[in-house]
């Protein structure tokens, strides 16, 4: 089988042009693989660069990786789970921040602390390492973070008479409120723009982009030890936060079915979005567009921000972890996570990161407000082994809730409660089928 | 003599036996690894509490799986609406598709360039097809073709998609669009299998086109029309690739289909014991959906 596997590799470098002669015998040789999901271009190119670099260096392991799809659902984590009862894990894969728990928690992973120094990990921000440790144990180690803020087309919201001046004047002292950012919507809706936008891609993205506002509110989706979600998740503070964003869907301030790329195609007027869309917005909008802080709620007035990204992990089924975690921590050093940052144009992991020429745009502007957020605000998801489960009950509630609230016109506080009931048993049942003791 | 005869008799016959064990093999090995094992190990799993992250950790729990499932109302639900996908569907293609093979069974100058368009939809993926009829419904008019000529006519726009009164029907009616085109194919063949002979008489009789078409189509049809029901129900009942595509299941779980609800719970929440009960019940319901269909059409010969 490994020899297949190595042949096979051998053949793939061969007609890829890649190849390099390699004076070692097919059984010295530790072959790793690694599964990541599918990427933009730059950084399809930057593992291609890497993964060259890493194999002419070290003769003994060689390292490739396979792209996989991901295409704004759960089509990735399937993959991974089919894997595991078929035993085909690759020896590292890519988890999403907080599938970490999940995979820890059911023995998929291994941790990864003797691979990495105290130094290195004091290194990496915070928010990270949290969201990457389970159990008191580090699982996964990511290249990047990500936030979300809140995005206005600064042409358009001038031609409503907002004051765009105001909204780049905001800190994180004194950042938009909900009342502020529906007031905003309602201005700027007309037949030809929605007022603002709302992450709506039926997976991860909905529990992602929404928990700030949420722990704004008070409450969290789950408690802090990850076993309850009664109480949390169908809260009362969680049911107007609820139906604060299903009164924008109602009013037609937002669009229960947006296009892709809704804000860059000028179709809406404000968005709350990922901070991945500075790159793309920067490289093509043809508008004046602005950033600021992640909305607070209206009362409390407490500023929370999303963090949270993808990060690799070794599979239990990696047969020299050793090999794989000596790559791991070469793939995870200063200039490569650096590099990786520029590449993907997300904020870096790690502290010194930031003093690299690569990241020298992280300085000012756009890009600073989210290293901003993420050192001030960030909160990660929360840490459960029942995460999947939480995740894809809730996307179905808030989806079942945003069409409800667009076909009645109207938002229904009795029917966001008994959605998220439905949540809290769903959470409860899993919970304790497999992991309450 | 004759007793040689008799042997070397007995070993040709040998091994037309071997040989048609031989042609048979492929296509049992196959059935074998790729229906029956799976349907085994089904039923095995069935009977485990068994979260598709711990194969290690399985453990046994008897009938507790199916006691679950006749008690939980979201089964219940995914059945009652494929079973509601599959009784409309299954009359509108196969009407659908025999109307169109009408069309096309005619000789007229073009007629190969309507009949690869109708099957055109059958050459495309559902994927894609469920990617594009997304756009073609999507609510906004200034997105959705639909609802933009609706817009235009001076009509109010259709939540298509995201309404829980609509959403199904939606499905149903690019289904059957999709799939019209494989039947047409078959009632073609069907229709070429019908004696010409038989209008010509019936023309010299004086019956009209639609006497003709009730009392010597539909008859020959008989046989092409069973095989055809019965291949589309069974292919409704196993809707997936439009409400995972479209609607997620949704909204209100208004599209949540049977197959859709076993993939929901094997995969995305990990209860891969319960979701193979839901399976093994699949597999019943459709076996004797198909039994008793069999046994109507039958009756009616």
């Amino acid at each position: 089988m490994k020899k297949t596997i190595s042949l096979a590799m051998a053949a793939a470098l061969a007609v890829s042009g890649a190849a390099t002669t390699v004076p070692v015998f097919a059984d010295d040789v530790t072959n790793i693989t690694i599964w990541s999901p599918t990427d933009r271009e730059s950084i399809e190119a930057w593992w291609k660069e890497k993964i060259s670099e890493w194999n002419e260096e070290h003769p003994e392991i060689q390292v490739s990786r396979e792209a996989i799809d991901r295409s704004d659902s759960y089509a990735y984590d399937n993959k991974i789970a089919t894997a595991v009862t078929s035993n085909d894990l690759p020896d590292i894969f890519y988890v999403d921040g907080p599938q970490v728990s999940y995979y820890a928690a059911n023995g998929i992973t291994v941790p990864l602390d003797d691979y990495f120094t105290d130094e290195d990990k004091a290194d990496f921000v915070k928010s990270s390492m949290t969201q990457n440790t389970y159990d008191g144990k580090l699982y996964a180690v990511g290249a990047t973070e990500s936030s979300v803020a809140f995005y206005y087309n600064k042409d358009y919201l001038k031609e409503c008479g907002v004051d765009t001046d105001d909204l780049d004047s905001r800190t994180l002292e004194n950042p938009l409120t909900t009342d502020e950012v529906a007031e905003i919507a309602e201005k700027c809706t007309t037949d030809d723009y929605v007022g603002t936008h709302i992450i709506m891609d039926h997976g991860e993205g909905l529990p992602y982009a929404l928990e700030p506002l949420y722990l704004s509110a008070g409450k969290d989706y789950i408690s802090e030890d990850g076993k309850e979600a009664d109480g949390y998740v169908n809260s009362e503070e969680a049911v107007n936060t609820t139906a604060w964003l299903a009164d924008l869907i109602a009013k037609g301030y937002a669009n229960v079915e947006p296009i892709t790329d809704e804000f860059l195609n000028g179709a809406c007027a404000t968005m709350i979005g990922g901070s991945w869309e500075i790159a793309t917005l920067e490289q093509n909008a043809d508008f004046d567009w602005g950033v600021t802080y992640y909305p607070v709620n209206a009362e409390t007035k407490k500023a929370v921000s999303p963090c949270g990204d993808w990060a690799a992990a070794i599979s239990k089924d990696c047969e020299n972890a050793d090999a794989a975690g000596e790559f791991l921590a070469w793939l995870m050093n200063t200039d490569n996570v650096a590099s990786y940052a520029a590449a993907i144009a997300k904020p870096a992991t790690r502290s010194s990161a930031y003093e690299t020429e690569a990241m020298a745009e992280y300085k000012e502007g756009a890009r600073a407000l989210i290293v901003d957020q993420l050192e001030n605000t960030a909160v990660p998801r929360p840490r459960t082994p029942s995460y999947a489960t939480f995740s894809a009950a809730y996307a179905e509630a808030m989806t079942n809730i945003f069409s409800d609230a667009a076909s009645n016109e109207e938002a229904d506080t009795d029917y966001i409660q008994s959605e998220f009931d439905t949540v809290v048993d769903t959470f409860t049942e899993d919970y304790e089928t497999y992991y309450a003791e | 003599m004759a007793k040689a005869e008799k042997k070397k008799l007995s070993g040709r016959k040998r091994d037309e036996r071997v040989a048609a064990y031989i042609f048979v093999a492929p296509a049992v090995i196959l059935l074998i690894a790729f229906l029956v094992v799976p349907m085994i190990y089904t039923v095995y799993f069935s009977g485990f509490k068994y979260q598709i992250m711990r194969p290690d950790a399985m453990k046994f729990i008897g009938l507790e799986n199916y006691q679950k499932l006749f008690s939980d109302k979201n089964f219940w639900l995914a059945l009652k609406n494929t079973v509601y996908f599959t009784v409309i569907v299954v009359p509108c293609q196969c009407v659908l598709a025999l109307a169109l093979a009408l069309l096309v069974s005619k000789k007229f100058r073009g007629v190969a360039v309507f009949r690869t368009m109708y099957f055109a939809p059958q050459l495309t993926s559902m994927v894609v097809i469920s990617v594009l009829w997304s756009v073609l419904y999507n609510a906004n008019p200034n997105t959705g073709l639909i609802n933009s000529i609706l817009v235009s006519l001076g009509m109010s726009p259709i939540k298509f998609l995201s309404d829980a009164s609509t959403a199904m029907n939606s499905i149903i009616f690019m289904s059957a669009w999709q799939g019209a085109g494989y039947q047409m194919m078959i009632f073609l063949a069907g229709l070429q299998g019908i004696p010409r002979d038989q209008y010509e008489a019936a023309s010299v009789d004086g019956a009209t086109k639609f006497k003709q078409f009730l009392y010597i189509t539909i008859p020959g049809l008989k046989g092409t029309i069973k095989y055809v029901i019965m291949i589309t129900m069974i292919q409704a009942m196993k809707l997936f690739t439009q409400p995972y595509i479209m609607t997620q299941g949704g909204p209100k779980n208004s599209t949540k289909t049977l197959v859709y609800y076993i993939y929901t719970q094997g995969f995305q929440k990990g209860n891969f014991g319960y979701a193979c009960s839901i399976a093994a019940v699949f597999f019943v319901i459709v076996v004797c959906m198909s039994m008793a269909m069999k046994k109507v059409t039958a009756a009616t010969d």
